[in-house]
């Protein structure tokens, strides 16, 4: 195994802004064609590589393409040009809960969930206690998730993900969700990712957030990346580029 | 070929989802999955006082079988229909319904139409257990015949996900499909010989010979209809208790595997860009 968890080479991905969209059959045998449009590129031949059991930071204001890096690492969405080589299992937390049906207990969601997001039945079993422990809903395991408090929904949702248990963690601002002991828990959660040699490479906007817990850092602008490298020179770079 | 690879590293998603799917249906329902029953009941009440009692249509009875009870007879053909018409439906929304997890999460969302098809043949399993009980109170003698309607069923299901893969993919560039494909059941349903015996079909068509100076009759324009064998397949062994025609057989076989080539191929080159359409 190398040092290199993650290696991003050249990536650019191209989004298409459309004047016109003709999502009807209609429309679009009309006007002779399916759309108007120019093309975007929300990334623009990007590079770096993320150390193994580092975690790195991505940052950059809003709209600079951090989300869309985010959603290639994780593979939702697939970049025009260059490659993303990812040594170990990826898990990406974009959104908890995702794919919870409203109506299931919060049990048969743990094994939903976990399952979406590339879990076995068998790994579930063992980590059921602890997904359990970690989200403090044990009481309201057996009834439906559309009578959770977002907080409850939330916080369960976050247990499953961090109990994928992935050799690569990819994380979206999601640390903002649950109260503050919940949060103190995460953050635990994290540094324990961290001790046991795990990558995370996490999206905040919140410098306070990326300066305690990053050790790596990318700054990306309007789709270039700016800077890489230790996390307090990038984010020191970053906040130098703020108009005072 | 890596298709099936990964889709068999996610059985367990799928077989999660399409429990999902179940067990969500017909939660807060007092009658619970007996609703899956009514809308093919409620079906075959009007067809057969339309069509038995008003129009008179008689069906042959089953050879070998003897069974003679038109409200039978079109379940044979109605089940296999009222399935793949709801399958390639459900096949078709899923991908748009479940949006919110194709931008979220990655996983084959190969596993999504599937699990929707699989879904709607679980209820199928139900009406066809309903069916062959029926049919034995009227002496059918179909237990023997069971592995057969199993394998059939099968197939069918493999034709409906092929369909419902290509569907899928057509929804979420155009939304138009949906609205095209209820329109276009209506008509398919009564291209195939559901309500009527076929036989009606072959008369007319012996009556008016050639179209339009070719040998070309309406009957082999009408036997284009991949749903026809399927109608007939399962009407040879449920009603008639026979060995059903081998064309009618590897007819079916041919569109299952031709229908699941081409939506497989169709799906695995849209399947990258599905986060950013949607």
């Amino acid at each position: 195994m190398s040092d290199i968890a993650v290696s991003v080479e050249s990536i650019s991905k191209k989004f298409r802004l459309y004047h016109e969209r003709n999502q009807s059959i209609k429309s679009a045998i009309m006007r002779r064609r399916v759309s108007v449009h120019e093309d975007f590129w929300a990334l623009n031949d990007i590079s770096f590589e993320v150390p193994r059991g580092s975690t790195f930071g991505l940052i950059g204001s809003n709209g600079s393409g951090k989300s869309t890096l985010l959603k290639c690492l994780a593979k939702i969405l697939y970049p025009e040009h260059g490659t993303i080589t990812a040594n170990g299992k990826v898990a990406a937390l974009l959104e908890v809960g995702s794919g919870f049906h409203p109506e299931l207990s919060g049990r048969e969601n743990i094994y939903l969930n976990g399952s979406i997001l590339g879990m076995s039945r068998k790994e579930i079993d063992s980590k059921f206690d602890a997904i359990v422990e970690f989200s403090g809903v044990e009481q309201f395991i057996d009834q439906p998730v559309k009578n959770y408090s977002s907080g409850m929904y939330v916080r369960l949702g976050f247990s499953v993900a961090i109990n994928v248990n992935p050799d690569i963690l990819v994380v979206d601002e999601v640390l903002a969700v649950g109260d503050a002991e919940f949060q103190a828990k995460c953050f635990q959660k994290f540094q324990d990712f961290k001790a046991a040699g795990k990558t995370v490479i996490l999206v905040s906007h919140s410098m306070a957030t990326v300066k305690s817990m990053c050790d790596h850092a990318a700054w990306i602008n309007k789709g270039n990346l700016q800077a890489v490298g230790p996390a307090a020179s990038t984010i020191a770079a970053y906040e130098s580029s703020y108009p005072s | 070929m890596q298709y099936f690879k990964e889709l068999a590293s996610a059985r367990e998603l799928l077989a999660n989802l399409t429990l999902r799917d179940i067990r969500g249906q017909y939660k807060r329902t007092v009658l619970g999955r007996v609703w899956s029953l009514a809308s093919p009941l409620s079906a075959m009440l009007v067809y057969t006082f339309v069509f038995s009692f008003i129009f008179n249509i008689k069906p042959a009875a089953g050879d070998p079988s003897g069974v003679n009870v038109f409200a039978i007879w079109l379940l044979c053909g109605l089940l296999p229909w009222t399935f793949f018409s709801a399958a390639i439906s459900a096949g078709m929304g899923s991908l748009v319904g479940n949006s919110g997890l194709i931008t979220k999460v990655y996983f084959p969302r190969v596993v999504l139409p599937i699990s929707s098809v699989l879904t709607v043949g679980y209820n199928w399993l139900f009406e066809m257990a309903v069916l062959t009980i029926a049919l034995l109170i009227v002496g059918a003698f179909v237990l023997p015949w069971l592995p057969l309607v199993v394998l059939m069923m099968l197939i069918l299901v493999v034709f409906a996900t092929g369909v419902g893969l290509a569907l899928s993919v057509a929804n979420v560039y155009f939304r138009d499909t949906q609205y095209l494909l209820s329109i276009v059941l209506q008509i398919w349903m009564y291209l195939t010989p559901i309500v009527y015996p076929e036989s009606l079909v072959r008369d007319q068509s012996d009556k008016v010979g050639g179209l339009f100076g070719t040998n070309i009759e309406v009957m082999d324009i009408y036997s284009l209809n991949p749903m026809l064998h399927f109608v007939h397949v399962f009407r040879n062994i449920m009603y008639d208790n026979r060995w059903p025609d081998s064309a009618d057989v590897w007819a079916c076989v041919a569109w299952a595997v031709a229908a699941i080539a081409v939506g497989l191929f169709v799906f695995a080159r849209k399947e990258k860009r599905l986060a950013e359409i949607l």
